[in-house]
């Protein structure tokens, strides 16, 4: 028997509309249900990965491969972080039934798009992810947040309009968009100049979703406008499941590197190399704790298109890995982010210094997170890292592998000078009144940077698992 | 070509005013031409569900929703009175891609035209919808309910920002004089 999972995508959906009628007035409510709603499709997930059952049947028994099941473990895990985490930050919001909703619609929509078997479905997803995280983009009603909803609208509006041009296109040429029949057509070496052009257009539109470098500006906003926990949810998510995931699938669909299709190839790799570099130099002058977040979150989706451009399988594992891993650490980094801000009432790094004292963990789960962006071993994000710049390296583009290891001395460097502004050195009058964040909030922080630490630790597992069920799917 | 062209052409007119029209009336009723247009030249580019529902959803529905709405909030519309010359700049970007499109994306179209269409599985509309694009059907319904969350989370709240302050300020004195 096949295990399905819709219910993955159900059940949030119908939580989410329950949640409307039940806890109008009862805002407590909605955080129960919804945290519940989470933590229980946490735990399914985790049963799911986890089981060796399904390990030694390389998981056949379930209708979708390791790679989604890895996405709806990161978009549980992250969600319910988030929401968690919300639950002691907005508890003067009246509308928090609303917000909970939404987060609640977003999970379905993303699990909807990781579990889509073709373009079509996909794009219908990505819609309702749009619609969903505009609203969350604007919940935070001061003028900054509704001004990057508005950005993130303008901007991501025109990018399906590139994806529904490719997609009719692909219908046309190939008169099909499913992901097994694109396949097909690839291995049969059917690609003509037509519907490689419609595979540019979808990839430009989702590009243009994932944020990277000249696409970035709607980023800085909405990450910077929005209420902090959707910044988390935003950066550790939506962008990478609306954008880069889509991304990811193309380029082990179409594997422009051994098509020998160069011009593709070498263009993501050189948008890829670009945001690294460009999100990493800018990073290093911001003193804004959520901007040098949201320039380091471009700065790490360079790494992942700049694997999907080169597109081998050992790239296509560490883009994967990589994609898992910055969910953790930007969750982690962004919630701290929130803590500070609750307790200092600004992200001006400037007024901030010597919270190591009063904040101890919020302090030693950043030191955790940043270790793991910056590729510290032995965490996650050293290995993700180390497996893309080794795919770089095999597929012969030394230059690129060079400016990644480049670029994460840059990324250390600014977290360095950050870690030594905000938790150590002089302690500033602001942070003298500062107080720690109640369990309740610390706690998605906790099993966040566990799951930092256990990843990296544990990553003979990781890549078995990789290996076995994913590279399956590639080749 | 000419009859597809002119319904092209009057389409693409219709959704500039709807966009460029300062009464909303006014624009309600041209974004429903619009739908009229559209499913024209759905009609007559042979899918005549599409055409059907874009009738009758499009055209129908949710004309009556908007100006039901608009006739609500008519009054406090009329005071809004702002500059729109910047907005000028649509309609000479819409023409300049038009020429552009003209000049690329047609000829592109038609050198597709010798790959096989989809009209091979000319499955019924039903078997369509409820067996092979039934998960799309869990999509729409997403995308409805993101809708609905998004417009409740978003307008009812107390204004905060200053300018629309302001201009309901302003309207309020107008209503006293």
């Amino acid at each position: 028997m096949t295990i399905s999972l819709l219910a993955y995508l159900l059940i949030p959906l119908f939580s989410a509309v329950l949640i409307q009628f039940v806890s109008r007035n009862k805002e407590n409510l909605a955080d129960i249900i919804g945290n519940i709603t989470l933590f229980a499709g946490l735990l399914n997930i985790s049963y799911l990965i986890f089981n060796p059952v399904n390990f030694k049947l390389s998981f056949s028994n379930i209708a979708q491969d390791g790679f989604t099941l890895l996405m709806i473990f990161m978009i549980y895990l992250v969600a319910f972080s988030v929401s968690l985490f919300s639950t002691g930050f907005l508890t003067k919001e009246k509308n928090r039934h609303h917000f909970h909703s939404l987060i609640l619609v977003s999970v379905s929509a993303m699990c909807g798009i990781v579990t889509a078997g073709d373009f079509f479905t996909l794009y219908i997803f990505v819609e309702a992810l749009a619609v969903a995280s505009f609203a969350l983009i604007a919940f935070d009603d001061n003028e900054k947040g509704i001004e990057a909803a508005i950005k993130y609208f303008l901007l991501t509006f025109p990018a399906s309009i590139f994806i529904l041009l490719g997609m009719a296109i692909l219908l046309f040429t190939t008169s099909t968009f499913n992901f097994a029949g694109l396949q097909n057509i690839v291995a049969g070496g059917y690609l003509s100049s037509p519907i490689m052009s419609g595979v540019i257009l979808i990839l430009l539109g989702f590009l243009i979703k994932s944020g990277v470098f000249p696409f970035h500006t709607w980023v800085l906003d909405a990450y910077q406008g929005a209420y902090s926990p959707v910044s988390a949810f935003l950066a550790g998510t939506i962008t990478k499941i609306a954008g880069v995931y889509a991304v990811i699938k193309i380029a082990m669909i179409f594997k422009f590197f051994d098509l020998k299709l160069y011009k593709i190839s070498e263009t993501l790799m050189f948008i890829g190399a670009a945001s690294i570099l460009f999100g990493a130099i800018a990073a290093m002058r911001q003193k804004d704790f959520k901007r040098m977040l949201a320039y380091s979150s471009i700065s790490q989706i360079g790494y992942i298109i700049i694997a999907c451009g080169l597109a081998t399988p050992l790239a296509i594992l560490g883009a994967i890995f990589h994609m898992f891993n910055h969910a953790a650490f930007k969750t982690v980094l962004f919630l701290n982010g929130a803590s500070l801000e609750k307790s200092l009432n600004t992200t001006n790094m400037e007024k901030m210094g010597g919270l190591e004292h009063s904040m101890p963990w919020t302090s030693w789960s950043s030191v955790i997170a940043l270790m793991s962006t910056a590729g510290i071993p032995p965490l996650s994000g050293f290995w993700s890292k180390l497996l893309i710049i080794v795919a770089l390296w095999e597929g012969g583009a030394k230059g690129y592998s060079v400016t990644a290891i480049g670029a994460g001395i840059i990324t250390l460097a600014y977290f360095m000078v950050m870690q030594r502004k905000v938790f150590f050195g002089k302690i500033t009058d602001a942070a003298k009144k500062a107080e720690e964040m109640p369990a309740l909030m610390l706690a998605p922080v906790m099993i966040l940077c566990a799951v930092i630490i256990m990843s990296g630790i544990l990553f003979p597992y990781c890549y078995n698992y990789l290996i076995e069920t994913i590279t399956r799917t590639i080749l | 070509m000419t009859y597809h062209l002119t319904l092209f052409v009057i389409v693409i007119i219709l959704a500039v005013i709807a966009v460029m029209a300062k009464n909303m009336l006014f624009s309600a009723i041209a974004l429903a031409l619009v739908s009229i247009g559209v499913s024209l030249i759905l009609f007559t580019f042979g899918s005549p569900w599409a055409a059907v529902f874009e009738l009758s959803v499009c055209a129908g529905l949710i004309t009556v929703l908007f100006i039901s709405a608009i006739s609500l909030i008519q009054k406090e519309e009329k005071f809004l009175n702002e500059s729109r010359i910047r907005f000028m700049l649509l309609p000479l970007a819409l023409i300049i891609a038009a020429i552009a499109s003209w000049i690329y994306i047609v000829p592109f179209f038609e050198s597709l035209s010798k790959y096989p269409h989809l009209n091979i599985h000319n499955y019924p509309l039903g078997q369509i919808i409820w067996k092979n694009r039934v998960f799309d059907l869990i999509g729409q319904i997403c995308i409805l309910a993101a809708g609905v969350f998004a417009i409740k989370s978003i307008f009812p709240r107390p204004v905060r920002d200053t300018r629309a302050k302001d201009l309901l300020k302003g309207a309020e004195k107008v209503n006293n004089k």
